[in-house]
């Protein structure tokens, strides 16, 4: 029994979030531009050399530098261009899962095709029982899907062990916990914009607490 | 515990059999039925390379909060799929037994043409036997 990975996609179809656990095939980087900035720092596309030294050799490039600098917390907002100063998260990623190379598709093609999945499902569940009834899983030979939408349009996807229960209690337990404290009530958090994720480090912790909690989790 | 219908779609994602057997999910045109088995198909070659962890089956069963889809795929690439209800436990043996059904009455009939749409009262008899009408 395992928990593989977590998508969150909005009402505009993009990939907001994304962490993962116990995965042996894991997504190679998004091309540039495939994923939007701030969703996963181990996904996001790879920084060219001198763009990256140029981030990092101005102490003051944005106003959440001077925020992370002065108190070494405060970084409630994900971004990519600065994954050193995040101790927070680099204890978050699971030793395991970051040593197994990437063989799977590039990230950006894989939340198209969960997201196409979800979506045609639901679609079918819908059309099929002619009521407004929700799809809630699916289950294959190696994993199972897991889908809670909220009445805003978000989506939550778990990948977890095909003999799992039902996750959505606790998919709805990411939304009203981690997702409405550090997201919701997150001033610095642009939810909606599409332009950027919701990645930053609060809500990462929180989210990874909760699931490495689960009875599922091992 | 009920079984709501019966899907057959060929190798191509044409569905070539369908069958309602009692009432509690939408009655759909045959046109809708058609474009949904085709979805189907689909879905199903999507969620093969979806897999986290090593090479993966299709989808196997898809639920909705009152009803479930259980598929089964055969070596020739034909699905069989079965709506049933959440609580229904039989509906993968009740799939093998379809498909000795198919075997015996569909592919041994000299006058049934592969990937075609199944016109055969004998199959039709085979099914009613097994889920009732």
């Amino acid at each position: 029994m395992t928990i593989y990975s977590l998508y969150i996609f909005d009402r505009h179809c993009a990939c907001v979030y994304y962490q993962d656990w116990h995965r042996t095939k894991r997504p190679r980087v998004a091309v540039e531009g495939g994923i939007l900035p701030g969703v996963s720092q181990v996904i996001a596309p790879v920084k060219s050399m001198d763009a990256s030294a140029a981030v990092l050799g101005s102490t003051i490039s944005s106003p959440r530098n001077t925020l992370s600098s002065t108190s070494g917390v405060v970084v409630a907002v994900g971004d990519s261009a600065e994954p050193q100063g995040n101790a927070l998260l680099q204890t978050n990623a699971s030793p395991a899962s970051s040593s197994v190379a990437p063989t799977g598709l590039p990230f950006d093609e894989e939340a198209k095709l969960v997201y196409g999945v979800i979506l045609s499902l639901r679609n079918m569940v819908k059309k099929l029982s002619g009521r407004d009834e929700q799809f809630t899983n699916y289950r294959t030979s190696t994993y199972k899907l897991h889908l809670y939408e909220t009445v805003s349009g978000y989506k939550f996807v778990i990948f977890s062990d095909p003999n799992a229960e039902s996750l959505r209690m606790a998919l709805r337990s990411i939304y009203v916990g981690p997702f409405v404290e550090y997201v919701v009530r997150n001033p610095l958090a642009e939810m909606d914009s599409k332009e950027r994720g919701l990645d930053n480090d609060y809500f990462r912790a929180g989210v990874d607490r909760l699931i490495r909690g689960l009875a599922v989790f091992n | 515990m009920a079984i709501f219908g019966l899907w057959v779609i060929n190798k191509a994602g044409g569905l070539v059999y369908q069958r309602n057997f009692s009432d509690g999910l939408a009655q759909l045109t045959s046109n809708e039925n058609l474009v949904l088995a085709g979805t189907l198909h689909g879905i199903h070659a999507i969620t093969r390379n979806l897999s986290p962890t090593g090479t993966s089956s299709g989808a196997h069963v898809i639920e909705g909060e009152s009803f479930k889809m259980t598929i089964l795929l055969t070596p020739t690439a034909t699905k069989f799929v079965l709506l049933t209800s959440l609580a229904e436990t039989t509906a993968d043996s009740m799939l093998q037994k379809v498909y000795e059904a198919y075997s015996d009455a569909v592919m041994k009939n000299p006058f049934h043409t592969p990937e075609m749409p199944i016109r055969s009262e004998g199959f039709d008899r085979r099914i009613t036997s097994l889920i009732g009408s």
